[in-house]
């Protein structure tokens, strides 16, 4: 039997505001950062980032590095294989992502009135964020009272508390 | 000069779309990728994908990420397979090169894509803007007997982001360029996500999901009545289609179930509900998904409201669509009634579609190099010797043209090439030192930021 669904909804605001923003946006942040892999496999408690998503080819302290482009074996190219130039060997063994080159090309430090990558992000929207459910995709009239993720209905709540729920809440 | 081949490269995140601007039609789409197989035990670079057999659980590795070039190893194993004789048939020694790169391409990374044109390829001469700086060229705009408009704005919406690019006289105004974070991959994976929670778990399968994303996603104009119609009982929903996974032995790709066709014991069924509309809708409310940036909708009013007072109507009136992620049905339906509660009530608003999103960059970038007046666009492989990638940096128009005057702080550490080659005419010291001496060509639409 069920108890009566009456008070959580208010209760689950009330946890949602103790729960630190820092947090949520911590949450949200990781998990754009998962749909931005290539090979976006487990919605992992991520290891330090995008890492593992790559393979094989790059550093590891210590072990020789392999290239793949060098392991490229053309068919019928010719014999043209002539050594490459120090700079294009430094852009393929000496791989950055992209924060690191961010932050080495002193864009953030240009003047204001120069737009770059970092101001030509677009603003927050007008619109009140809209609440759906996190586990059917219909509108998410609750939220959950641990975590702050929104659902729908009772059903998908035993859902969500079997499965998400705290997840992806540090 | 007139005779030189030019080999049109546009370079996307997801895609190469290649091929030479004087053999005809023929362009090749090739994936931007090395693609591991484990059905096939093989690895793929780039064009060999197409031999691939065995689409499940592939791995990817993508020279790109979040839209910039990063993985210069990567890359240079797909260029080295697409310049080659049996791909290109051309030789780069002897023609010359038209390269896309993202919006504000990072000075570093720039520098890279020059060494690698005249020091790794040795092209002749070369060109490198971005795709919405050819659109200009291009027919997107045009209708039989108007000259294509002076004002005009892209969306361009790709693999990685979604940009607003105002462009005025043929330059693209960079002070209002705008760009949502959301682009083709993001959706992909948030609709293998979600099919991966409610029903097939797809985290693998990021090709096939793809496909679906392809087949069976549209943009709604009514979010809310859809959400309802797919809460109703399946018999009255007209929304749920039926996608039956390939298995890739009896049927290779997969497909939407037509009303009347029967299903075989052995076929997966993968059900798309609200998935079909609510992937797309993260395009229009980013906020979805807890990005807290605006939707294409806002973010075009935003950026149009940086542009000169008195133009502005004309941005309004023409919009221009590009990527493969305006191919959704509904797209621009959906856009117009999000730009028209937006926009002046004495505005027009048209937006133009294009026949082939993916390719109308391709295309007018065909038509640009076709013109005499490519040859004074491109820098040739003499200037590069005489000056690196200063040369590069003085002749193409992109995001710090608007500020000539500041080169300085491109040489990070590494700038091994400038070392050998010093400019006499930049003796500005590196990072921080910034004269404020601005040169900007669209003064008004310098509001604040």
């Amino acid at each position: 039997m069920p108890p009566r669904r009456h008070q959580p909804a208010r209760q689950a605001q009330a946890a949602s505001q103790s729960l630190d923003a820092e947090v949520l946006a911590k949450r949200a942040k990781r998990r754009l950062d998962e749909l931005e892999r290539s090979n976006y496999a487990e919605p992992s408690v991520s290891y330090l980032g995008l890492e593992d998503d790559e393979d094989t080819g790059k550093s590891g302290k210590g072990r020789a590095r392999q290239t793949i482009s060098d392991k490229r074996i053309l068919t019928g190219a010719g014999t043209k294989r002539r050594k490459s130039t120090m700079n294009i060997r430094t852009a393929i063994l000496y791989r950055k992502n992209l924060t690191t080159l961010i932050d080495e090309s002193g864009i953030a430090d240009y003047s204001t009135n120069i737009p770059t990558y970092i101001t030509a992000v677009t603003g927050p929207s007008q619109a009140p964020p809209r609440l759906l459910c996190s586990v059917c995709g219909y509108w998410g009239r609750y939220k959950c009272k641990k975590c702050t993720m929104p659902y729908c209905d009772l059903n998908c709540q035993g859902v969500h508390d079997e499965t998400r729920c705290e997840r992806r809440v540090l | 000069m007139g005779r030189t081949p030019v080999v049109v490269l546009d370079n996307g995140a997801s895609t190469i779309k290649l091929g030479v601007s004087n053999a005809g039609k023929d362009v090749r789409v090739i994936p931007n990728a090395i693609i591991r197989s484990k059905g096939d035990k093989t690895t793929y670079f780039g064009e060999e994908f197409e031999a691939c057999r065995d689409f499940s659980s592939l791995n990817y590795r993508l020279p790109f990420e979040k839209g910039y070039l990063v993985d210069w190893d990567a890359q240079k194993a797909i260029w080295d397979g697409i310049f080659s004789e049996q791909v290109l048939r051309v030789d780069p020694t002897a023609a010359s090169l038209l390269i896309t790169e993202p919006y504000f391409n990072l000075p570093g990374i720039q520098e890279v894509y020059d060494q690698f044109v005249f020091e790794e390829y040795e092209f002749l001469s070369y060109y490198r803007c971005s795709p919405a700086a050819l659109i200009p060229h291009g027919q997107l705009f045009s209708i039989a007997g108007i000259p294509s408009p002076e004002c005009m704005l892209i969306v361009d919406s790709g693999f990685s982001f979604t940009h607003v690019i105002p462009i005025m006289d043929g330059a693209i105004v960079w002070p209002a360029v705008k760009r949502i974070d959301v682009g083709g991959k993001l959706l992909t994976n948030q609709l293998k996500e979600l099919v991966s929670f409610r029903q097939w778990n797809m985290m693998d399968e990021t090709h096939i999901m793809n496909d679906v994303k392809e087949s069976c996603c549209y943009v709604t104009s009514q979010f809310a009545a859809d959400i309802e119609a797919t809460r109703a009982n399946p018999k009255s929903n007209t929304i749920l289609q039926e996608y039956i996974l390939p298995d890739f032995s009896l049927n290779k790709r997969g497909r939407i179930r037509k009303p009347d066709e029967m299903t075989l014991d052995s076929d997966q069924i993968l059900y798309m509900n609200n998935e079909r509309f609510s992937v797309p809708e993260i395009l229009f409310r980013p906020d979805d998904i807890g990005l807290p940036q605006s939707g294409i909708g806002e973010t075009i009013a935003q950026s149009i409201a940086l542009l000169p007072d008195d133009i502005q109507g004309m941005f309004w009136a023409n919009i221009g669509l590009i990527g493969g992620n305006t191919k959704f049905h509904g797209f621009s339906a959906r856009l117009l009634s999000e730009l028209r509660p937006l926009a002046p009530v004495d505005c027009e608003i048209v937006i133009y579609e294009s026949k082939d999103a993916i390719l109308e960059a391709y295309r007018s970038a065909v038509h640009l190099a076709k013109q005499a007046a490519f040859s004074s666009l491109v820098v040739t492989r003499e200037e590069y010797q005489e000056s690196g990638s200063n040369a590069c940096r003085r002749k193409f128009k992109d995001w710090r043209s608007a500020d000539k005057e500041k080169d300085g702080p491109v040489d990070s550490g590494k700038g091994k090439a400038s070392m050998r080659r010093v400019d006499e005419k930049e003796p500005s010291p590196p990072p921080s030192a910034k004269p404020v001496r601005t040169r900007t060509r669209t003064v008004s639409a310098v509001k604040r930021r």
